[in-house]
């Protein structure tokens, strides 16, 4: 049981409310990871109706508005985001099967076809030769070719560990370009208008997609794809939810090595990641920026939160939005603490 | 909970089958897993003490993580952390999948000269004391292992030990880096070369890794080892391209995650190839779980360092080492570990790979120049007296 509320007073009222077709984009580094705040996301979105009783009576609690999340995450796996919302006392398996949680896997399967399909085709003996020198003549291999096969049948048990998530739905690149990302859309779409579909019209749909960048640097301008077409990809998808919550790498060879006065080499993979974080921030109603201490590593403190006004904030009155910066520290057991500076 | 348990089923003679039906259920079946102490999930050991020591209270590496170990300057100090993970992997009798390199290296892994904790105890008699507190889990290990050799006959007893020899339950080995590893596991590695395509170099390097796991027994335990990755006398050109690297260690992060209690991976890379500034870099530190960085210091500094840097009876540390990021520690949030931000010194010795808190040493030959200095620049203490 974590001693702390799993939603600090602090930033509830940023997480509670995104305003119709708002973005939200959280920027991490390499030693200031995001999956925390994508968890408190998710915890501020799905906990009010899962566990109303438990939860008290907070501000939150007064509009209502149930919410569905769709979270599409390229970098890490189901078992992860179950876990570690376990440990919030949020119970995403029971959420998924009551429809409420939908998670679209860009782990598993993006670049690799699916183990089953490519179990058939592995030219297993053709490279793998044993120590044993003058191994590797072509004589093993009809010998491991029915072994293989023989093998297949008894692996039942071995299959990789999938049938807990086997029923989400695995998103697939293939061939390059926009056709590839097009059908990528297209699957996340689908989730998103089944959920609609479902919901009641108060229900608010909730997108979150975990390190979208990954698409982008792992295909690139090699196959077609640069930061203006990742940029309207993301359009594309956010006509389809309520919010959406992007992470986004912001480390400092991804941003800054893209200017034009820093000697050195720039990649693309700089540039296009540069082109599209900004532009990206620039379509944000709030950004959210996660980030180490400038002064060195501290016991009780694990980063810095900044909280800060896209571009496309609009002033509107109706929703508030304080810039703050915070200091914030993950204990041990997953309990979160934020706090100003020079409190405690 | 399970550690106590066990402690108490084998030290003492009575209520052993309940103690030991008890027991056998959450503890692996594999050799050289052991849960974490942090939050019980399994472990391996890196074939370092001092390195699993520093893996953020998981005192090993978490199962179905990567830990890539970069290095600065033209100096080898990974690949000794290397080969010992791959020879830690080889006498816990675990899988070997060594990529890219010919099986010469396999043959130059270092020799067993024992377990970690008979090392670690012949060096605290030296000086006895509670100073080894990090290794208070080591010396009960210790104690556990000769419980079993005291004890055999009951042999439900031997199987929760899980086998026979008294090396068995040791977690971690120490290895001698001017010995050979004879050992029956060692033709048991795999290697994996790298084959020219026009397609993903690492595209044969998955399949065949894939098709290794799926045919496989469930219990076995695999270590992919890759030296000096994208080092150019081994890969093509092709292969520091962003769309087939970062899309190798995506599909990699994939594969670990399918099988996540029966893998680990340790990957170096040479930063003076490929400087941590740039962009692929930072997409591949941020796709692996673990991030090392190595920085010897420079061939002139031992002799500065012999000057005073430790006493006499330590080894002058030959570098520094960065903990950019730690498995499990940093996908949660990150921060809260007493090692991260530590300046840590690693020596090298012929026996261990050991990681130390760095400390400058007191500046011994340094007086002549501080008194050189007071006159001029430094004003003294009393003529800053009012």
């Amino acid at each position: 049981m974590p001693s702390q509320p799993p939603l600090p007073p602090l930033l509830t009222p940023y997480l509670s409310d995104q305003p119709e077709s708002s973005l939200t984009v959280i920027s991490s580094v390499l030693g200031a990871t995001s999956n925390w705040l994508v968890l408190r996301y998710l915890h501020a979105s799905l906990s009010n109706t899962a566990n109303s009783n438990i939860s008290p009576e907070s501000d939150g609690s007064i509009g209502s508005t149930s919410r569905r999340v769709v979270l599409v995450s390229f970098m890490r796996s189901w078992d992860f985001w179950k876990t570690e919302a376990k440990r919030l006392g949020l119970d995403l398996a029971r959420l998924r099967d009551k429809r409420q949680f939908v998670f679209v896997d860009g782990l598993s399967e993006l670049f690799t076809p699916p183990a089953s399909a490519s179990s058939s085709t592995v030219p297993i003996g053709s490279a793998t030769h044993a120590t044993l020198p003058l191994r590797n003549r072509p004589t093993p291999v009809p010998g491991r070719g029915p072994l293989a096969a023989g093998s297949l049948d008894r692996s039942a048990p071995n299959r990789p560990v999938q049938g807990d998530a086997s029923n989400s739905v695995k998103l697939h690149f293939r061939g390059r370009g926009i056709t590839a990302l097009d059908a990528i859309e297209k699957d996340i779409i689908s989730e998103l208008d089944r959920q609609r579909a479902s919901s009641d019209e108060n229900e608010e749909l909730l997108l979150i997609i975990d390190q979208l960048d990954l698409l982008l640097a792992a295909t690139g301008p090699g196959l077609g794809i640069g930061a203006t077409e990742m940029a309207d990809w993301v359009m594309g998808l956010q006509q389809h939810a309520h919010a959406t919550v992007l992470t986004i790498a912001a480390d400092s060879p991804l941003i800054h090595n893209a200017a034009t006065n820093v000697h050195g080499d720039r990649t693309p993979i700089e540039t296009e990641h540069a082109a599209l974080a900004l532009g990206l921030a620039h379509r944000a109603r709030t950004v959210m920026q996660l980030r180490m201490l400038e002064t060195g590593a501290a016991r009780d403190v694990s980063g810095v939160l900044r909280i800060s006004r896209g571009g496309g904030w609009n002033g509107e009155a109706k929703h508030s939005l304080d810039e703050k910066e915070l200091l914030y520290y993950i204990q041990r057991d997953g309990g979160l603490r934020v706090f100003g500076r020079g409190e405690s | 909970m399970s550690f106590r348990k066990r402690n108490v089923g084998l030290s003492t003679g009575a209520d052993r089958s309940a103690a030991v039906s008890s027991q056998s259920a959450p503890i692996e079946p594999s050799p050289g897993i052991r849960p974490s102490p942090d939050d019980g999930r399994p472990t391996t050991s890196t074939g370092a003490p001092s390195l699993d020591n520093l893996l953020a209270g998981h005192a090993g590496l978490p199962m179905g993580k990567t830990i890539l170990i970069e290095e600065n300057g033209t100096t080898d100090f990974a690949g000794a952390l290397l080969r010992y993970y791959a020879a830690e992997g080889v006498v816990q009798e675990q899988k070997i999948h060594v990529v890219g390199v010919p099986e010469q290296w396999g043959r130059s892994l270092p020799g067993l000269i024992g377990t970690a904790e008979s090392l670690e105890e012949k060096r605290s008699d030296r000086r006895k004391d509670e100073k080894m507190k990090i290794a208070w889990r080591y010396e009960r290990l210790g104690e556990f292992g000769a419980g079993v050799a005291g004890s055999r006959d009951p042999p439900s007893q031997i199987t929760a030990a899980g086998g026979e020899s008294e090396a068995k339950p040791a977690f971690c080995h120490a290895f001698d880096l001017t010995k050979r590893l004879t050992h029956a596991g060692i033709s048991n590695m795999s290697f994996i070369p790298l084959v020219p395509s026009k397609d993903s170099p690492f595209a044969a390097i998955l399949n065949e890794l894939r098709g290794a796991l799926l045919s496989s027994p469930a219990n076995t335990i695999h270590r992919i080892v890759m030296p000096t990755l994208l080092n150019p006398t081994l890969y093509p050109p092709s292969a520091s391209q962003p769309e087939h690297v970062l899309q190798f260690f995506h599909s990699l992060k994939a594969l670990m995650s399918a099988y996540p209690t029966r893998v680990t991976a340790m990957i170096t890379i040479p930063l003076s190839l490929f400087p941590r500034s740039s962009g692929l870099i930072r997409w591949i530190e941020l796709l692996c779980d673990g991030v090392i960085e190595l920085c010897p210091f420079p061939h002139s500094a031992d002799t500065v360092a012999t000057s005073g840097a430790a006493t006499s009876v330590e080894e002058p540390p030959q570098g520094m080492l960065k903990t950019h990021k730690l498995p499990v520690l940093h996908e949660r949030g990150g921060g809260s570990d007493q090692n991260v931000g530590q300046d840590w010194a690693f020596t090298l010795s012929r026996r261990r790979f050991e990681i130390k808190p760095f400390s400058l040493p007191p500046a011994e030959g340094d007086t002549e120049a501080q008194d050189a200095a007071a006159p001029g620049g430094m004003p003294k203490k009393s003529d800053l007296e009012f």
